[in-house]
């Protein structure tokens, strides 16, 4: 019920036509840049899914940093811009499951967001390469790996919006934490962890270097702490509030 | 009201913004790396590039090419949501002030953001230089002549690029999509420079300059040349067309 409620207050912000055109602009973007220069892709031998990674990810990555950024300043902004907060604090109902629906509404988007980035690697694959049975799962595998490594990001990142009531101090962070993500060497493991870089790894990166469990344990290791962290959050708050 | 007390009034409404953090501190980060990292520029000089103008390049390169502009985003939206919140446009609106003012005034205080933003990268980047100096025993300072020349390219050849951030923001009133146009025509503008329309594109502009610069510098590098011609007149006029949009549109939406 709460998190119909939710959504219901995101419809006039813009936030679902906003995510769904963002998303088909980044998913025309391996299209684009296949089709514009097939000879600089088609010849590598590599599987198709590691070219177009390789190819396209880091500009995805940025991208989809930026729909969490934008998508958790709205979520919130939403609540702070007219005090509604407030009356959402007066109500019989806990802030913390407000987060928690909020946190799902954004997770859900990106998964959208990544479904379709995923079906437009399917299209240039099967346009472009030659692909065997294996591209399938293989591509599931892939974006379930981001997924995961997106979750500690989303997370920290509704912590700060839920934490700023002006929507320009939460951008701020937001943006100054993807900038310090690309300036971060990708070949450096630990500082590969920090929450803002992990969705810039790939998994074929990630199978040459053998780290795909050190990710994987480090995004469980994160989304855990944050939430400990958002926990914490809600129980000083309360107290001081 | 003219438009020098105009101005006035908008550095009260933002003096506890804490914009100035969200400023400064994207610039700390960006020199501690490279302060960190001085040795690898003695590395570079197999591309012809010297390791001082390496040291000074890769981090105007990074605040030019994507931090710079996101400034400017953040910023639009810090202007417009002061005022947003608790309908103080509408205060302004009932005042007897011209509204194309009150918008050429935001828009200057949107273009002395990021002059603050510049100064701040000249002053930090002469005590990295000089520590980086002392870590590495070579002097990576180079003249401070260069330095300012390049800091104002990028500057004034932003100025087009904030304007189209203002039209943007004063036009599109959910701020989903201001935000996310803005963010998001950062991102390609480094496919943008190597095209031969790069100066219809306002976003690229301040990272071409740098580019530029870094293609006399290097000998290996591919140079970039700037060519004034088509160059300035597109940009004036760019410029214009954002400018006089964003005035027709100013406060539009409040005042109906």
């Amino acid at each position: 019920m709460s998190l119909l409620l939710e959504i219901k207050k995101l419809k006039r912000t813009g936030f679902f036509p906003a995510f769904l055109i963002g998303a088909i602009l980044v998913a025309c973007f391996p299209i684009i840049n296949t089709a514009v220069r097939p000879e600089n892709f088609i010849n590598q031998n590599l599987p198709a899914l590691d070219i177009l990674m390789n190819a396209n990810w880091q500009m995805i990555a940025m991208l989809n940093m930026f729909f969490l950024v934008i998508g958790s300043c709205i979520i919130y902004h939403t609540e702070f811009a007219d005090h509604a907060m407030q009356k959402m604090e007066a109500l019989p109902q806990s802030i913390g499951k407000l987060f928690i629906n909020k946190t799902l509404i954004l997770i859900g988007s990106i998964i959208f967001a990544l479904i379709i980035e995923a079906a437009s690697f399917i299209f240039c694959a099967y346009y472009w390469f030659n692909t065997d049975n294996s591209f399938l799962p293989d591509i599931l595998k892939y974006f379930g790996y981001e997924f995961i490594l997106l979750i500690p990001a989303a997370l920290l990142i509704m912590i700060i919006a839920s934490l700023c009531q002006n929507m320009w101090i939460s951008l701020g962070i937001g943006v100054i934490g993807v900038f310090i993500a690309t300036m971060l060497p990708t070949d450096n493991l630990i500082l590969s962890f920090f929450p803002f870089a992990m969705p810039f790894q790939t998994l074929n990166n990630a199978i040459d270097n053998s780290w795909i469990s050190p990710f994987l344990i480090s995004s469980g290791i994160q989304t855990i702490l944050f939430s400990i962290i958002e926990v914490c959050i809600l129980k000083v708050r309360r107290n001081i509030a | 009201m003219n438009l020098l007390s105009l101005i006035n009034i908008e550095f009260k409404k933002i003096k506890r913004s804490h914009i100035i953090w969200i400023i400064i501190i994207p610039i700390v980060i960006l020199w501690i790396p490279a302060i960190i990292n001085s040795n690898m520029n003695f590395e570079m000089q197999a591309e012809g590039i010297s390791p001082e103008n390496n040291f000074f390049i890769q981090s105007f390169i990074g605040l030019a090419w994507f931090m710079y502009p996101a400034t400017l985003v953040i910023s639009t939206v810090l202007l417009n949501q002061t005022e947003r919140s608790n309908k103080g446009i509408l205060k302004m609106l009932s005042l007897p002030v011209s509204p194309t003012l009150l918008c050429i005034a935001k828009f200057i205080v949107l273009l002395l953001l990021a002059a603050v933003q510049m100064v701040f990268m000249i002053i930090i980047y002469y005590p990295s230089a000089a520590i980086a100096s002392q870590m590495n025993d070579y002097q990576l300072m180079i003249s401070p002549l260069i330095i300012l020349k390049e800091t104002g390219l990028i500057y004034l050849s932003s100025i087009p690029m904030a304007a189209f951030f203002w039209m943007i923001a004063t036009c599109i009133r959910t701020p989903v999509f201001s935000v996310g146009i803005g963010l998001a025509s950062i991102v390609p503008s480094v496919l943008v420079m190597n095209t031969k329309l790069w100066y219809v594109y306002p976003m690229c502009y301040p990272f071409y300059m740098i580019t530029a610069l870094q293609g006399e510098m290097a000998a290996n590098f591919d140079t970039f040349t700037i060519k004034l011609i088509p160059w300035i007149p597109i940009a004036i006029i760019i410029t214009i067309i954002c400018l006089i949009i964003s005035c027709l549109f100013f406060g539009k939406a409040e005042r109906r």
